[in-house]
């Protein structure tokens, strides 16, 4: 990448030098081991942004979700040996310099099954992923939920009823965009993230 | 861990300290500007813990290649980087102490000069062309992982009048759970510079600090010369190693 393209201070020399190498190809969770993963696959884009709706460039953002059918590649979910071949359902990408990022991925499918592992975790959930951001500034990594579905005000989900404001809530979840505004051979959906200020995303202590 | 088994856990043993202000690191740095425009206003929302959260990437390395041990130099028999020859050592384990198998580590550093190969460090120091600064190792059914490099230098921050940030190099960490995600920088000890490092000296509790710096082991001349360090990472728990992105 040109040096020119780079805006200056202050966003320069301050870590994390996160190496290029470990981001390129991460962005695509759509295959693995050779096969083609199952389900709708979509484009999930967006832009992390801080105070002031200032773009954050050189973010480092992580995905983790379970397979079209809601499985994930995990001892603990009791459906694992059903687990879609062709997804592994982690992916890392990084933020440009307009703060974007983008993963091609599945739809998440609804976990159904209750998990045997403890009494937190009795309740189904609906379609959503998991999302970590990294980047300068940030002591330690934010965590958020991504939810899909139409109609927030009647999604029940016992990690999103958490979020008391309503307003907040529904900045959770992902939008689908109007296929004719946009240029992609998938589905887009866009989930902004707003680290800090107005509209700010929801973050969970973990 | 095997990824296509299922195994069930008892909820006592995910139970764990909660998080502790003065034993990780501030969130707000007085002369750190970004961390005043970034860190969310709001706090953070505590949540169920469902499988989603209780589950997370594991076996990445059918997913993402592993280095070689050696990354002092490019290929095996290529020449070595410039700089003091390390080893570096240490277990991850959770909050009980027990090993964290199958775990993969990535890691990344300056050369020996305090420069990365990434397009954002403009630090005018050259670039080491057998010295990449990248490794991904996993770690053994004890939960150990090995390296070898060559000392990161120090490098400044170009926007402060006077900030160097000592040798350090950066650790990510998979454990078992998304949960365990874990980043931080591992510090080199006895370097003046770790004195005054805002990002360090943001873990209040010393003894906490002291999880973010290598321990040295006993020096050993033979036919091949390092020095080496030794750290450990508790990922969860009360004496959990604090995290530093």
């Amino acid at each position: 990448m040109s040096r020119t393209s780079l805006p200056t201070a202050p966003y320069c020399t301050i870590g994390p030098f996160f190496p290029g190498e470990f981001v390129t190809g991460c962005e695509d969770l759509t295959s693995f081991q050779g096969k083609r993963a199952q389900g709708q696959h979509i484009l999930l884009t967006g832009r992390v942004v801080e105070e002031g709706n200032r773009p954050i460039l050189n973010a480092i953002i992580e995905i983790w979700q379970p397979d079209a059918n809601g499985v994930f590649r995990h001892p603990l979910d009791p459906r694992v040996q059903e687990a879609d071949p062709g997804f592994f359902g982690w992916g890392r990408a990084r933020t440009d310099v307009d703060g974007r990022y983008s993963f091609r991925t599945v739809m998440p499918g609804g976990t159904l099954v209750n998990s045997p592992v403890n009494s937190y975790s009795v309740e189904a959930r609906c379609p959503h992923l998991n999302l970590m951001i990294l980047a300068i500034g940030l002591t330690r990594r934010l965590v958020t939920t991504v939810f899909f579905g139409e109609t927030p005000d009647f999604v029940r989900d016992p990690v999103l009823e958490c979020v008391a404001d309503p307003a907040a809530r529904a900045r959770m979840f992902a939008r689908r965009e109007n296929d004719r505004n946009v240029a992609a051979d998938v589905p887009v959906y866009r989930y902004d993230i707003v680290t800090r200020g107005e509209s700010e995303t929801p973050f969970f202590l973990d | 861990m095997d990824a296509t088994k299922p195994v069930t856990i008892e909820a006592s043993e995910l139970e764990y300290d909660p998080y502790h202000e003065k034993t990780q690191l501030a969130r707000y740095i007085k002369n750190y500007p970004r961390s005043f425009t970034r860190n969310p206003s709001q706090p953070l929302i505590e949540r169920p813990l469902t499988l989603s959260e209780l589950t997370g990437p594991l076996a990445l390395d059918q997913r993402l290649g592993i280095s070689a041990e050696d990354i002092a130099r490019l290929t095996p028999d290529g020449t070595r980087a410039i700089g003091q020859y390390i080893e570096v050592t240490g277990r991850v384990v959770d909050e009980d102490g027990a090993p964290l198998a199958g775990s993969m580590i990535e890691i990344w550093q300056a050369n020996s000069a305090g420069k990365y190969i990434h397009e954002m460090d403009r630090h005018e120091a050259p670039v080491d062309p057998n010295f990449a600064g990248v490794g991904r190792f996993v770690t053994d059914a004890e939960g150990r992982y090995k390296f070898r490099s060559i000392k990161p230098g120090a490098y400044p921050v170009t926007e402060s009048t006077w900030w160097w940030r000592p040798p350090h190099i950066h650790f990510s960490i998979f454990g078992p759970s998304w949960m365990n995600r874990f980043i931080t920088q591992i510090f080199f000890p006895g370097e003046p510079l770790n004195e005054v490092d805002l990002l360090l000296n943001a873990v209040q509790d010393p003894e906490a600090r002291d999880r973010l710096i290598f321990e040295t082991t006993p020096t050993v001349v033979g036919a091949v010369n390092f020095l080496t360090f030794r750290r450990d990472f508790v990922l969860r728990g009360k004496h959990r190693t604090p995290e530093l992105d």
